[in-house]
């Protein structure tokens, strides 16, 4: 079954997690620089809050892969995508019906290995 | 739960006399005589018990235990105490428990075989898929319910998969079923740790017992990150502050089939895991053993209970004191029968669903188990154990009574 995975993680975060990802059995993924806010509302820890929120630049990442390889991949993000602290980020897993590779028109699983 | 609790729930919920009387009252009780032929050629005749309490709510399930301790009070209790799990955590049940007075160390495979069959033979008109669906438990396993297929099936002269649970995957088990209550324990002890708003795995945990319970809990907690400081089965408690590896104890007790001698760890008497410095104790072995004499000493702030009945009422008093938080049995262990129930539903389907499919879904039913609960607790100022006494009970209350009394 194909599960997508979205996730946002600090910025410097990105270069370590790559290769990490490709290792783990990845074959494609889509970056996209996106800024949003959490439970912090974009306040560092220790901060003090005011009442504005501040978006804070984050990159978002999606992979769809199949259910195989799956927990091996979000074990690699949590590990190597942890700051420690506050903001480290989220990700997401969601059902995907179907995938079709335009040049060759296979699906499923076939699509993305 | 004791019916000393149960009467004492119900008077909370204003429960009418009548009402009360039959909430008490297992519906149906069966005491077998099971004669088989011994590997020596002897004739030998053991008891066996099936005890449907209340199935209002849907078909009687629960376990059958072979152990030589097995009486028809404790059958009767097992049997109440599935009737309020099942209501809980919101599966469609009714509670059942069964046994045979036997000890399977003594008994040839053979001999288990014989005693399986003919015991599912004296009880077959009060099981089936839709009536009563038996599981495994102390001193059975998969290979017994394979058997109890097979006797119930041969006599229905069709294949009738969905008569037990616990069968092995290869006749349609359920992914996941093997750590099932422990896994169902560990998103109850996750609850509890977001509502006590610790997010750090960085705790130390003390597990008693471990067998299927104990040894699948060690083994999740450790692969989240929890420090397993100590654990313990009937021969001794290993303890290493700096934490054990589950998976190595695990090659050491299948080696030897006691965790006694395992070298990388300091040896305890058994006793001694309740005394020991930590975050949480995992109570996963047999009934009553947290008891007035322990459970002052005991130095976790959470307690959660993944063995039937590990407490006993005067120590449940001294936790309270204490100000632990326990995660009630009914709750804690709920997690097994509810992939019992996925797998009666993937048999009912024939449908079957993938190992993370199946974990998911146990979360789900876990969480929001643990969260009305909580939630029922808070509101009504009473503690876990007692929200959810009230919650199980008062939901085969309101069933029993919407059905009536028939005729």
């Amino acid at each position: 079954m194909l599960k997508k995975i979205e996730c946002f993680i600090q910025p410097l975060k990105l270069d370590g997690l790559k290769d990490a990802l490709i290792d783990a059995g990845v074959e494609g993924i889509t970056m996209t620089e996106v800024s949003g806010f959490g439970r912090q509302r974009g306040y560092a820890q220790g901060e003090k809050p005011n009442k504005d929120v501040k978006f804070l630049p984050k990159v978002k990442l999606e992979i769809v892969v199949d259910e195989e390889i799956l927990d091996n991949v979000t074990k690699t993000i949590v590990k190597l995508a942890a700051t420690g602290e506050f903001g480290s980020g989220k990700i997401f897993i969601l059902p995907v019906e179907d995938a079709i590779r335009i040049r060759t028109k296979e699906s499923g699983i076939s699509a993305i290995t | 739960m004791t019916l000393s609790r149960l009467d004492a729930t119900m008077d909370l919920l204003n429960i009418k006399p009548g009402m009360q009387k039959y909430l008490r009252e297992p519906r149906k009780t069966l005491e077998v005589s099971v004669p088989i032929k011994t590997d020596a050629g002897n004739i030998e005749i053991f008891k066996g018990y099936r005890v449907q309490h209340n199935t209002n709510r849907g078909p009687a399930k629960g376990g059958i235990r072979y152990h030589p301790d097995v009486n028809l009070d404790e059958i009767k209790a097992l049997a109440m105490l599935m009737t309020w799990k099942c209501s809980l955590v919101g599966l469609p049940f009714g509670g059942a428990k069964g046994g045979v007075i036997a000890d399977p160390a003594k008994l040839s495979l053979n001999e288990l075989e014989h005693i399986t069959r003919r015991y599912t033979f004296e009880i077959i008109d009060a099981i089936g898929p839709d009536k009563d669906i038996p599981a495994p438990d102390v001193g059975t396993n998969a290979q017994v319910m394979a058997w109890i297929l097979d006797t119930y099936s041969m006599d229905k002269g069709h294949s009738v998969p969905g008569v037990v649970t616990g069968k092995p995957i290869s006749l349609g088990g359920s992914q996941g079923r093997e750590d099932a209550t422990s896994r169902g324990c560990v998103y109850t002890i996750l609850s509890t740790l977001k509502v006590m708003g610790i997010d750090s795995t960085d705790l130390s945990v003390a597990v008693q017992g471990f067998g299927n319970v104990g040894g699948n809990a060690a083994k999740i907690l450790h692969d989240l990150g929890f420090k397993i400081i100590a654990i313990s089965d009937v021969s001794c408690c290993l303890y290493d502050k700096k934490g054990l590896n589950p998976y190595e104890i695990d090659d050491f007790f299948k080696k030897n089939k006691t965790i006694s001698g395992y070298s990388s760890a300091e040896e305890l008497p058994r006793e001694d895991i309740f005394g020991l410095e930590c975050d949480m104790l995992v109570p996963a072995a047999l009934e009553n053993q947290i008891t007035e004499k322990n459970a002052g000493a005991i130095k976790a702030k959470i307690v959660a209970e993944g063995a039937n009945a590990p407490t006993t009422p005067e120590a449940d008093k001294i936790l309270k004191q204490n100000n632990i938080f326990v995660i009630p049995d009914v709750l804690a262990n709920a997690g097994g029968v509810t992939v019992s129930y996925f797998e009666w539903v993937q048999g009912n389907l024939s449908y079957f669903w993938t190992k993370r499919e199946v974990n998911l879904k146990l979360r789900d039913i876990m969480e929001k188990a643990f969260y009305e609960t909580y939630k029922f607790s808070n509101e009504h100022k009473v503690d876990m154990r007692t929200a959810a006494s009230m919650l199980a009970v008062s939901s085969v209350a309101e069933a029993t009574s919407l059905r009536g009394i028939y005729p």
